[in-house]
């Protein structure tokens, strides 16, 4: 079966892509930092404690066995045991899941990233579903509105929409918000925990609010773009006229010949830009301090929490090659020239 | 299916260049993006000139000073430190534009290196480069930009060169795939053939045509970096010795002017970054339009509205021409149609004054060169007219109903339940993504609603085995047929809902000339087996003398002539159809020369003034050129042709 062959060359991509990010990670945080060890340094603590730190993360030993060409840069020794060196100490508590602890909170970083990544699905979640729902349906209308007033209107409200810096939306939204009775930023008033759960839940979508409107808005513009030209490209194939020729009615035409093809390149799309959808959770979530991934990354780089940087970086690179994965799947199954060829 | 679209293009303009400057400043989409570019690109180039306080002077705060609203003195207030935000603004233009085109620099650099090299020499070259490009495409990038500006220095230097080096993997992509379109065109394989080097081919041959790509694609690329860059800022990553619209709102974020409920600290800076990225954008959108111009219309625009002009038209007689079907009832009447196709510059008479009767169980072979409007008629008996064509004038008869007249809701019910079609190019007329039973089984549904659902599976079935396709590939795809199969199955189709008339346009071309034969074999089959009336859209007349009652010829949109198959044979006395005949091999005269004819049909909106056939004519005479010949009825109306010619019988 062929479509398993093109499963298979997708995950086999992914789990490579995977490895380079994991690698990539290991040695930012050591070349770019000059002392491998200065990034797990922390001023705050005695030298005994960041004595420990080290020893406990490995970073007493060589960065890896020796290799000759990286040798010169004073990164490993030779003739030492590869089971003793840094790369595989980190990758070893990579598999155990542990990401070391955080400067700030002196915490294990992946507990926290644990907490929070739940937020952050929670937005873009929700942002991802009216985003999509939102620029579909007004892509659709304008394509097939095609060169009247309302697709004009369509198209310069979604270019519009697309040279928004997400931050400054969300500043400018967060602006008119608290003036208006909205939160200002957070995931639960102060106090809340104290009352009945359907207020809890209540309180915690009235703080969602405004983020979830930020990147409906920013993302909303350009699944409208996307959509609205795919559809006016498969509104003028041959397979719509057949489907006019036999007499089917305008609805039943977008609906059932028009629909899927035009979706197909949105699919793709959506995957190729879960990168970007990860640029503006970074934003939205530092502008209204919603605990998330991105606010974690945020608040790490003021706070040069390093081990939180990297442990967030690693995350989020793998939630979206991981996404990326799913909608590849979702793409094989929506079309047949892949499914069955 | 080639709709005559093509033929009302303006023509070829006179030099590339001034061509495209003419597009381009009829694009208003690019022209307002390169003004807001080019206003934006001198505030920053005159800044010290215009800024009316120099905002790198340390100067003593005063309380007072700190977030003043917008005055005389401070157009645009001022920030937490009592500065001018104005000054600042046309100050912040400059970094933000000079890491902008630096960056988005690298990243077009990196990224046509790349693809060109990846294009060029292909092989394992190429996988290696794509699959690297593929996974830095997956990695997101602001991240990986935070984390590394975050590890090294802050430094203007750093954050061009950082933004830079992630944003080439869409400029790679796009670039490989225009370098592969053009390697194997003739001029670059003719370079290589004169041993022109690698080098000297992709400089010379290669690189002018993915340069206008890469400019469409490097505009986009600097917006990004714009956005990234204030992103980064933003987040606290900025140069603190360049200040940027990202670092003014970093500030005024951070310190305390969402509370003191100062806006224009808030506002201004972002109205730079959306009107640099909004003109960018704007830019880059018209010119992909003029560079790439996609196609005008599409089949769910509303078509216009049937017309019937006042220019007094000859009426055609209505004398049946098919001397096999003398007593068979009328079906359909086609009377005085004229089909025009309108743009904005000019108006195309794709068909002019074409009549036609079909009756019941009659074949009649609609035969004429391509472009000469056959398919146009098909098209606007069924009201399928591509927006910009209209019917002008004439009536269609159907049912006792006016087609020309009908809503499209009583369009829809004649549609495939009374005339159906059969389109040439079958691959394309089936949709790729539902299986071809489905495809089928909708129109059952639409026009036959009253049929027992149970049994529709089973009607499939019989359709597809009815035209020699077996039951298993009733859920298969339109990609698992052949193209054989493909052209039965829309047969099948178009056989579904019992339809009184079948338009087949020119049904086999493409198809090899054994699948040909088969084809048209069984179309005659189904007619004489289900007493179907069928207008068979060809240019083979060998075809029409095997098949056809009756056969209409068309040139430039008009009848030619109109007659008995036997008649056209044997007895033709339009020039057009002599010559036709002459370019068509006969089985019987074998030692006959075929004789093509020279010349091309006419443009339809550049129409001689007399006979539109006067210019490649043989026997054409003086009054030719000026004079419009009318439909002469001969043989008692049962032939007609329009030819001077012909003129008193």
């Amino acid at each position: 079966m062929n479509r398993w062959r093109y499963l298979r060359n997708k995950a086999g991509w992914s789990l490579f892509t995977i490895i380079f990010v994991v690698v990539l990670n290991f040695f930012l945080f050591r070349v770019l930092s000059g002392d491998p060890a200065r990034s797990y340094h922390d001023p705050r603590l005695s030298p005994e404690s960041n004595k420990a730190i080290l020893v406990r993360f490995g970073l007493d030993k060589p960065v890896i066995n020796c290799i000759k060409t990286i040798n010169p840069l004073r990164f490993g020794a030779c003739n030492v045991n590869p089971l003793n060196t840094q790369f595989f100490i980190y990758v070893k508590n990579l598999f155990q899941g542990d990401l070391g602890i955080s400067f700030y909170y002196n915490r294990s970083v992946s507990d926290i990233l644990k907490e929070r990544l739940w937020n952050t699905i929670l937005l873009i979640g929700g942002g991802q579903i009216f985003s999509i729902l939102i620029g579909v349906l007004l892509g659709i209308f304008a394509a097939w509105k095609a060169r009247t007033i309302i697709d004009y209107g369509a198209l310069i409200t979604g270019l519009m929409a697309w040279s928004l810096p997400t931050f400054w939306l969300g500043i400018i939204l967060l602006f008119w918000g608290s003036n208006h009775g909205f939160p200002i930023g957070g995931k639960a008033t102060p106090g809340m925990s104290s009352y009945p759960f359907f207020t809890q839940v209540g309180d915690l979508l009235w703080h969602l609010l405004l983020p979830t409107l930020t990147y409906t808005i920013i993302f909303m513009g350009e699944y409208m773009l996307i959509m609205r030209s795919s559809l006016l490209d498969v509104l003028a194939e041959d397979y719509i006229l057949t489907a006019k020729a036999k007499g089917l009615s305008t609805f039943q035409i977008l609906k059932d010949h028009a629909l899927k093809n035009g979706m197909l390149p949105l699919v793709t799309i959506i995957a190729i830009n879960l990168g970007y959808t990860v640029a503006g959770v970074i934003q939205i979530e530092s502008v209204f301090s919603w605990p998330g991934l991105g606010g974690a990354l945020f608040e790490a780089v003021g706070r040069r929490d390093f081990p939180m940087l990297q442990g967030g970086f690693l995350l989020i690179a793998f939630s979206v090659i991981i996404a990326n994965f799913i909608a590849d799947l979702t793409y094989s199954y929506l079309d047949p020239r892949v499914r069955t060829e | 299916m080639a709709l005559q679209t093509a033929e009302i293009k303006p023509s070829v303009p006179a030099s590339p260049l001034s061509g495209f400057w003419k597009t381009f400043s009829r694009n208003r989409i690019a022209v307002v993006g390169l003004g807001m570019l080019i206003a934006i690109l001198l505030v920053a180039i005159f800044a010290p000139l215009l800024a009316p306080y120099d905002p790198g002077a340390s100067l003593d705060v005063k309380i007072s000073d700190i977030y003043n609203p917008p005055s005389a003195a401070h157009w645009f207030g001022t920030d937490d430190a009592g500065r001018d935000i104005l000054s600042s603004f046309l100050f912040g233009a400059r970094v933000s534009l000079i890491v902008g085109f630096f960056a988005a620099f690298i990243s077009v650099f990196i990224g046509g290196l790349i693809g060109v090299v990846a294009g060029f020499y292909g092989g394992q070259t190429e996988n290696l480069l794509m699959r690297f490009t593929d996974t830095m495409l997956v990695i997101p990038d602001l991240p990986l930009i935070v984390v590394i500006v975050a590890l090294t220095k802050p430094r203007l230097l750093n954050i061009i060169f950082v933004i830079g080096i992630f944003g080439w993997t869409t400029t790679a992509r796009i670039v490989r795939s225009q370098t592969l379109a053009v390697k194997s065109r003739k001029f670059v394989l003719r370079a290589r053939a004169i041993g022109a080097g690698n080098r000297h081919i992709i400089l010379n041959h290669i690189l002018p045509l993915v340069m206008p790509l890469l400019v469409v694609n490097a505009i986009l690329v600097i917006s990004l970096a714009i956005l990234n860059e204030s992103t980064l800022s933003f987040l606290g990553l900025g140069d603190p010795t360049a200040i940027s619209w990202g670092q003014m709102l970093n500030f005024a974020f951070g310190r305390g002017a969402m509370s003191a409920g100062a806006w224009w600290a808030l506002v201004t800076p972002g109205v730079g970054i959306v009107w640099v990225v909004l003109s960018l954008t704007l830019l880059g959108q018209g010119l992909e339009q003029v560079l790439n111009p996609r196609l005008e219309s599409h089949h769910l625009m509303p078509g216009r509205p049937s017309v019937q002009s006042d220019a007094v038209v000859e009426s055609a007689t209505t004398k049946k021409k098919s001397k096999r079907r003398q007593d068979a009832p009328l079906l359909l009447d086609v009377r005085n149609l004229s089909v025009n196709y309108v743009s904005a510059e000019s108006v195309a008479k794709a068909v002019y004054n074409v009549s036609l009767q079909l009756h019941e169980g009659e074949l009649i072979g609609l035969v004429g060169e391509s472009g000469c409007g056959k398919t146009t008629l098909m098209l606007a008996l069924m009201r399928l007219l591509p927006a910009a064509g209209q019917i002008a004038n004439g009536h269609i008869y159907f049912q006792g109903k006016d087609i020309t007249q009908l809503n499209e809701e009583e369009l829809e019910k004649v549609r495939w339940s009374g005339i159906s079609i059969i389109f040439q190019g079958a691959m394309n007329a089936l949709n790729p993504v539902r299986t071809v039973g489905d495809q089928i089984k909708e129109a059952i549904v639409k026009h036959m609603p009253s049929y027992p659902p149970g049994t529709l599976d089973e009607r499939v079935i019989e359709l597809l085995e009815l035209v020699g396709i077996t039951k298993e590939y009733k859920d298969q795809y339109p990609h698992q047929y052949s193209g054989g199969m493909r052209q039965r199955a829309m047969i099948a189709m178009a056989l579904s809902c019992d339809p009184e008339v079948i338009i087949a346009d020119e049904p086999t071309t493409a198809l090899d000339v054994m699948i040909q034969a088969q084809i048209l074999e069984l179309l005659d089959d189904l007619r004489k087996k289900l007493g179907l009336a069928i207008i068979f859209v060809t240019h083979d007349l060998g075809v029409v003398a095997e098949m056809c009652d009756s056969v209409l010829v068309m040139y430039g949109g008009v009848t030619a002539e109109y007659a008995d198959v036997d008649t056209i044979y044997n007895a033709a006395r339009h020039p057009y159809t002599q010559e036709l005949l002459k370019s068509f091999p006969d089985l019987s005269q074998p030692e006959k020369r075929l004789v093509s004819i020279p010349g091309y049909p006419p443009k339809l909106d550049e129409l001689p003034a007399g006979c539109r056939f006067a210019p490649r004519c043989p026997l054409a005479m003086e009054r030719c050129a000026t004079e419009i010949p009318k439909l002469h009825e001969l043989e008692d109306g049962y032939h007609l042709a329009s030819c001077h010619l012909v003129e008193g019988g």
